[in-house]
C-alpha cells in the first residue's frame, strides 16, 4: 500500500500567489499534442470507435488486472470485485469489446462510447446524453473513469453494481433502444469472435448477464489517478501550484468540500457514495407536485423497468433519489459524483446546468438553492473571488497527467467563460446578507 | 408601543380585550408587591359549556424552539424558522392552526422577539404562541406581552380542550446576587448552567388552571401545551418541572391527557398514568439525550450528524384522533418524518414501535 | 464618558461590561502620544493604564480596559464560580500515593499532601477554564454567538473517548482535537484554533474530564 501523506489541516503556507494559474503539463507519454478538431467523429458527435480504442492502447498501460492498481488499497480494492467476476484480462477484453460495440443498440449507432467517450473524458461533455435516433435523455453522462471504488451507480442509485448498471442504458428506450435483453444477445451471439470470447471469459454461452458482467471488468481497468495533485501527496511539493494548495486547504476547511467529497487513500474518489439535495433541481422545478406525480406512476408500475424509464425521460427525473427510494427525505437528492478527473467532465450536476467550475462554486458559494429539501450541510460559504480561484485550480490538478492537453483545453475554455458571465453568481446570499427562504 | 396590526392574531382570543384587563391585573399583582407577576386569561364562564361528546379529528402544525438571534449576529437559525415557516406553508390542507413552542428568541432581546413576530407572520394557518425561558427572562416578558399577549390562556377546538401554559417559572436566584437583567437572561440561557432554579408552573398558575378546567367533565380530551416537559427528566439540563406532580394531580381525573411540550428539542416519548407527552423538535440544534432519566417509551432519534445544520432539527405535526389522542409527527429535516402513533401510548409501547436508532447519542 | 462609550455598543455582552466599568468607577484621562494615532486611558485611581489605537471604540475599548481592570484586580473566586455554574467531575483521588511505603529513594516515589494537592488544583484549573471557553460564545469568538454548550450541554455527546476514529466530516481519520478545531471552524464560526493553542488544551482537557471514568474505545462510530 501506497504511504500517502496527508496535508496536515494545520499547514499554513503562504506562498505568494503565482499570477500564472497553470496547470503542470508533463508530457509523459505521447508528445502529439492532438486538437480536438482533429478527431474523427462518427454518430451522435462521439469520437469513432476505432480512433477511441486506439487512444485507449494508448492511454492503458499493460497491468496485470487481477491484482490491485497500485494507487489504491488493495484491500478495499478486492472487496468491490465481486465473487462472481474476478478479473481475468479474458473478460476484460470481452468488455471492452462490448463497450464499443454499437450492435448492441437497436438503431447499431450507439454504443457504451457513444457517451462514455474516451476522448471526451469517458463522458460526452453534454449537458444531457443524446441516444438513438437522436433522442435527448435528462441526465448528465457521468464518467467512467475510477468507477471500480462506486458504492452504488447511477446519479440516482438506482444500480447497486457495476454489472447491474452496465445492463441498463442497452434497454433504455432512449439510450440504447433495446426492447429486451434477449435482443441484445440476439444482435451479438451469432458472431463467433463474440462466441469463442464468451466461452473464455464465462465459460458460457452469450448471454446478458455476462454482458453486464464482462463490461463492468473492463470498467474496473480504467484507473487514472496520476495526477498532479497525487504526486503532491505523494511528497513532490511542486507538483501543483501555490494557488491549486491553497484550494486543497480551502477544500478542507471554509469550502466544506471534504464532508461531501472525501479523498483518502482508501477512497480517492472524492464522492462520500451518498446523496444530497443541492438545489440545482429547485431552479426549475415544483418539488412537491412532482413527488405526488411520482408516487401515483410508480403505484401503477412499480417495475425496476418502469422506473428507469421515469428518471430519463419525464420531469420526475428531477426527484433523484426519491424515485428509488420513495422517501421524503431523498427528494431531489443525487448522488454526490467523484471529483478525479472533474476538469475534462464539463458540464457539471445531474443534469449539466452547471457549465464552468466556476460556476459550480457560485452554486455551493450561496448554498445551494433554497427548496423545502436541501440538504441542510449547505450554507453559504462566504468564499472571496480570489479563494473561488483557489479550489478551482486544485480542482483542475486532480486530472491524470495523461490527459493533461485536455485538461488544459478545458481549463483555458472554462476561464474564457467564467470571465464572461457567472450566472449563478449570488454574493448577497454567499456573505449571508439575504438568507435562503427569504421573502 | 409597536402598533396592535403587527402581532399575530389568533381566532379564538382577542388579544386587545385581555391587554386591557392584564395590564388592570399587573397593576394589582405589582401593588401587592408580588412577583415576579403573571397575569392570566380571566376564566370565561361561557367555556365551561364546551365539554365535548365527540372529537372531530383535526390536524395542527408546530414549530418551535427557533433561538433567533438578530440576523447580522446569527444567520443560520434565522435561515432555519425561515424554512419552518416554508415548510408549514407548503402543507396540504393547511392545518388548523400552527403552534409555536417557546424560546422564539435566543436573549430574549426586543430586537430577536420582533424578528421571531415578523417571520411568524408569514405563516398563512392561525398562530399560537407558548413562552419559553429564553423570552422571558430578560424583562420578565414585557416584550412578550406587547407582541403576543398573555402567556396563559386555554380554548377549545373541536371538541377538545386546549391550554397553554407558562411552565418556565423560576424561583428567584438573580436578587441575592446582585445580578443584572441580562446576567440573569445568560444564566437561565445555559441549559447546564446549575445557578438556575428549577422550572416550574407555581402555585398560582396551577390555581388558575384548575379554575380552568373547573367546567369540564371528565370525558373531555385535554391538550395542554408547556414548554418544561411537565415531568420529571433530568433536572441538572432543566428537562423538569418542578411541581410536576401538583400539575399531574389537577389532570389526573381527565381520560386522556396529551402535554406537547418545547424545551428539549428532540424526539421524546412519554406516559404517566392518563397523561401521554410528546416533545417537539426545535428548529435552530437537537439537544443530546439526557444520560439518565430517559422515559422508557422514548425511542431515541439517530444522533445528529454535526456537519448538516439541519439534522435532528424540523418541524411537525400533530394529529388529533377522535378519543383526543394524537398521532405526534416529527418532521425532521433530511429525514425521513417519523410518527409516534396514538396505538404506541395507548398501548404502552406495545404496538406501532417506531424504528430504533442505528446512531446513539454518547 | 466611559459609560456612553460602553453603550454606544448595542451587544448584550457591551452591557455587562457596563455593569463591570461602573463598579469600577474609572474616568477617562486622554493624552495624545507623540506623532502616533493612539490613545492612552488612564483609571481614576491612576494604577490602571492602557494605549489604544485612536480609532478604538466601542467593544473593543470596553474589552481593553476591562483587561486592564482585571490584571488589577484578577476574580480569585473564577474556579469556584465557573463550578457553581457548570458542574465538573473532580480529578481522580490519588491519596494511595500517600499510604503504605513511600518509594524508593529519598526523592522518587516520595509523595506528601501537598503535593497531591497542588497537582490537583492546576489539573482542575485547566479543566476549569476550558469549562469557561467551552461555555462561552465570546471566549470562542464565535461570529454566530454559538457556543460548544448548546450541542454538548456538560460535554455530553462528545464522546472522546472514541478518539482516534475516521471521521466522516473531515474526510480521515480524526483525533479529538481535529474535532474540536472542526467544530469551532463549521458550527461555531469561532477563531480558527492552532493545535497547541492554549484554549484548544484546555477545550481538550475539560471535554475529556467530562468522560472520566469511561473506557476508551478507539475507532467507535
Amino acid at each position: 500500500m501506497n504511504i500517502i501523506r496527508i496535508i496536515s489541516i494545520y499547514r499554513f503556507v503562504r506562498v505568494p500567489i503565482v499570477a500564472l494559474v497553470a496547470v503542470v503539463l508533463l508530457p509523459l507519454f505521447n508528445t502529439k499534442a492532438v486538437v480536438a478538431e482533429d478527431i474523427p467523429k462518427t454518430d451522435h458527435g462521439a469520437a469513432t470507435m476505432e480512433y477511441q480504442n486506439k487512444e485507449l492502447d494508448r492511454l492503458l498501460p499493460s497491468v496485470d488486472v487481477s491484482k490491485a492498481p497500485s494507487s489504491f488499497d488493495d484491500v478495499v480494492w478486492k472487496a468491490f470485485i465481486p465473487e462472481d467476476n474476478s478479473m481475468t484480462a479474458e473478460r476484460v477484453a470481452l468488455g471492452r469489446k462490448l463497450y464499443f460495440d454499437k450492435r448492441l443498440s437497436a438503431d447499431g449507432t450507439v454504443s457504451c462510447a457513444t457517451c462514455h467517450d474516451v476522448t471526451r473524458g469517458f463522458t460526452d461533455q453534454l449537458a444531457v446524453s443524446e441516444g438513438i435516433k437522436d433522442q435527448l435523455g435528462r441526465r448528465n453522462a457521468p464518467t467512467t473513469l475510477n468507477v471500480t471504488l462506486l458504492q452504488i451507480v447511477f446519479l440516482d442509485g438506482r444500480s447497486p453494481t457495476l454489472e447491474h448498471q452496465a445492463k441498463q442504458p442497452i434497454i433504455n428506450p432512449i439510450e440504447m433502444g433495446m426492447p429486451d435483453g434477449q435482443a441484445a444477445v440476439d444482435a451479438i451471439k451469432g458472431d463467433a469472435e463474440y462466441q469463442a470470447a464468451f466461452k473464455k471469459a464465462y465459460g458460457r454461452k452469450v448471454n446478458y448477464d455476462d454482458i453486464g458482467r464482462a463490461i463492468a471488468a473492463f470498467e474496473r481497468t480504467l484507473v487514472f489517478v496520476d495526477s498532479p495533485f497525487r504526486r503532491f501527496l505523494d511528497g513532490d511539493e511542486d507538483a501543483i501550484s501555490a494557488e491549486a494548495e491553497e484550494g486543497w486547504e480551502l477544500y478542507n476547511e471554509k469550502g466544506r468540500c471534504m464532508t461531501c467529497h472525501p479523498m483518502n487513500p482508501s477512497n480517492p474518489l472524492g464522492t462520500d457514495n451518498r446523496f444530497h439535495n443541492v438545489g440545482v433541481s429547485a431552479r426549475h422545478q415544483d418539488f412537491e407536485g412532482l413527488a405526488k406525480q411520482a408516487l401515483k406512476a410508480m403505484e401503477e408500475d412499480p417495475s425496476e423497468r418502469k422506473l428507469d424509464e421515469l428518471a430519463l425521460s419525464t420531469d420526475m427525473s428531477e426527484l433523484g433519489r426519491f424515485m428509488v427510494t420513495k422517501n421524503r427525505s431523498d427528494i431531489g437528492a443525487f448522488r454526490t459524483p467523484l471529483l478525479l478527473n472533474i476538469g475534462i467532465t464539463p458540464p457539471y450536476m445531474h443534469d449539466g446546468t452547471v457549465e464552468t467550475l466556476w460556476d459550480v462554486m457560485d452554486h455551493y458559494n450561496k448554498g445551494g438553492e433554497a427548496n423545502l429539501f436541501l440538504d441542510g450541510g449547505m450554507e453559504p460559504l462566504a468564499l472571496t473571488e480570489e479563494e473561488i480561484n483557489s479550489i478551482v485550480a486544485f480542482l483542475f490538478s486532480l486530472t491524470d497527467f495523461r490527459f493533461a492537453e485536455e485538461n488544459q483545453r478545458q481549463f483555458e475554455r472554462q476561464r474564457a467563460q467564467a470571465k464572461k458571465k457567472r450566472p449563478l453568481r449570488d454574493d448577497d446570499m454567499a456573505f449571508r446578507l439575504k438568507l435562503a427562504f427569504e421573502k | 408601543m409597536e402598533s396592535n396590526s403587527k402581532n399575530i392574531e389568533t381566532k379564538y382570543m382577542d388579544r386587545r380585550a385581555f391587554l386591557k384587563v392584564s395590564t388592570a391585573a399587573m397593576g394589582a399583582a405589582v401593588a401587592s408587591g408580588l412577583g415576579p407577576f403573571q397575569t392570566f386569561q380571566t376564566v370565561n364562564v361561557a367555556q365551561g359549556a364546551g365539554s365535548s361528546d365527540k372529537v372531530t379529528p383535526f390536524r395542527f402544525a408546530y414549530i418551535s424552539d427557533s433561538h433567533l438571534y438578530e440576523k447580522k449576529i446569527n444567520d443560520r437559525f434565522v435561515r432555519a424558522l425561515l424554512r419552518a415557516v416554508a415548510d408549514v406553508n407548503s402543507l396540504e390542507p393547511q392545518p388548523d392552526f400552527v403552534f409555536y413552542g417557546g424560546d422564539l428568541a435566543q436573549l430574549g432581546q426586543p430586537k430577536e422577539l420582533e424578528l421571531g413576530a415578523e417571520i411568524l407572520k408569514e405563516v398563512k394557518a392561525p398562530v399560537k404562541m407558548m413562552v419559553g425561558e429564553h423570552d422571558w427572562y430578560l424583562d420578565m416578558g414585557e416584550k412578550w406581552r406587547e407582541l403576543f399577549g398573555e402567556p396563559v390562556y386555554s380554548w377549545d377546538h373541536k371538541g377538545v380542550h386546549l391550554v397553554t401554559l407558562n411552565s418556565v417559572v423560576e424561583r428567584d436566584f438573580w436578587t441575592a446576587r446582585g445580578m443584572t437583567a441580562m446576567e440573569r437572561m445568560m444564566t437561565v440561557a445555559g441549559l447546564d448552567n446549575g445557578v438556575q432554579s428549577p422550572f416550574s408552573v407555581g402555585e398560582r398558575q396551577r390555581a388558575w388552571l384548575e379554575k380552568d378546567l373547573a367546567g369540564y367533565s371528565d370525558d373531555t380530551p385535554l391538550i395542554v401545551f408547556s414548554h418544561s416537559p411537565l415531568y420529571k427528566l433530568y433536572k441538572k439540563w432543566n428537562f423538569w418541572t418542578d411541581d410536576a406532580e401538583e400539575v399531574q394531580a389537577i389532570l389526573k381525573r381527565f381520560k386522556r391527557v396529551v402535554v406537547i411540550h418545547g424545551h428539549t428539542h428532540q424526539l421524546l416519548t412519554n406516559r404517566i398514568g392518563n397523561i401521554h407527552f410528546h416533545g417537539m423538535l426545535s428548529t435552530a440544534w437537537p439537544w443530546p439525550y439526557a444520560p439518565e432519566g430517559m422515559p422508557e417509551l422514548t425511542i431515541e432519534m439517530s444522533r445528529p450528524d454535526p456537519f448538516n445544520a439541519n439534522d435532528g432539527c424540523g418541524d411537525g405535526e400533530v394529529h388529533v384522533q377522535a378519543d383526543g389522542l394524537v398521532d405526534k409527527v416529527y418532521n425532521l429535516w433530511n429525514r425521513t418524518p417519523l410518527t409516534v402513533g396514538r396505538a404506541y401510548t395507548a398501548s404502552w409501547g406495545k404496538e406501532s414501535v417506531p424504528p430504533k436508532p442505528n446512531r446513539a447519542s454518547y | 464618558m466611559v459609560k456612553e462609550i460602553a453603550m454606544r455598543n448595542e451587544s448584550t455582552v457591551a452591557q455587562l461590561m457596563n455593569v463591570l466599568l461602573c463598579a469600577a468607577c474609572i474616568s477617562v484621562i486622554m493624552m495624545v502620544t507623540g506623532c502616533s494615532e493612539e490613545v492612552e486611558y488612564t483609571t481614576c485611581d491612576g494604577r490602571g493604564k492602557v494605549t489604544v489605537a485612536e480609532e478604538t471604540e466601542g467593544q473593543d475599548l470596553a474589552d481593553a480596559i476591562m483587561a486592564q481592570w482585571k490584571l488589577e484586580n484578577p476574580n480569585r473566586n473564577w474556579v469556584e464560580e465557573e463550578k457553581e455554574r457548570h458542574e465538573l467531575k473532580p480529578p481522580a483521588d490519588n491519596s494511595a500515593l500517600l499510604e503504605g511505603q513511600q518509594g524508593e529513594g529519598h526523592t522518587y516515589g516520595n509523595y506528601t499532601e501537598k503535593d497531591l494537592l497542588m497537582w490537583e488544583r492546576e489539573t482542575e484549573k485547566l479543566v476549569v477554564e476550558g469549562s469557561r471557553i467551552f461555555h462561552s460564545a465570546q471566549l470562542l469568538k464565535s461570529q454566530v454567538s454559538v457556543s460548544c454548550d448548546m450541542c454538548h450541554p456538560h460535554a455530553a455527546n462528545t464522546h472522546p473517548e472514541t478518539y482516534p476514529k475516521f471521521q466522516t466530516q473531515l474526510g480521515r481519520v480524526a483525533l479529538l482535537r481535529d474535532m474540536i478545531h472542526w467544530c469551532i471552524d463549521n458550527p461555531v464560526r469561532g477563531e480558527h484554533l492552532l493545535p497547541d493553542d492554549p484554549r484548544m488544551r484546555a477545550l481538550e482537557a475539560y471535554i475529556m474530564a467530562q468522560r472520566s471514568g469511561t473506557m476508551m474505545n478507539y475507532g467507535k462510530h
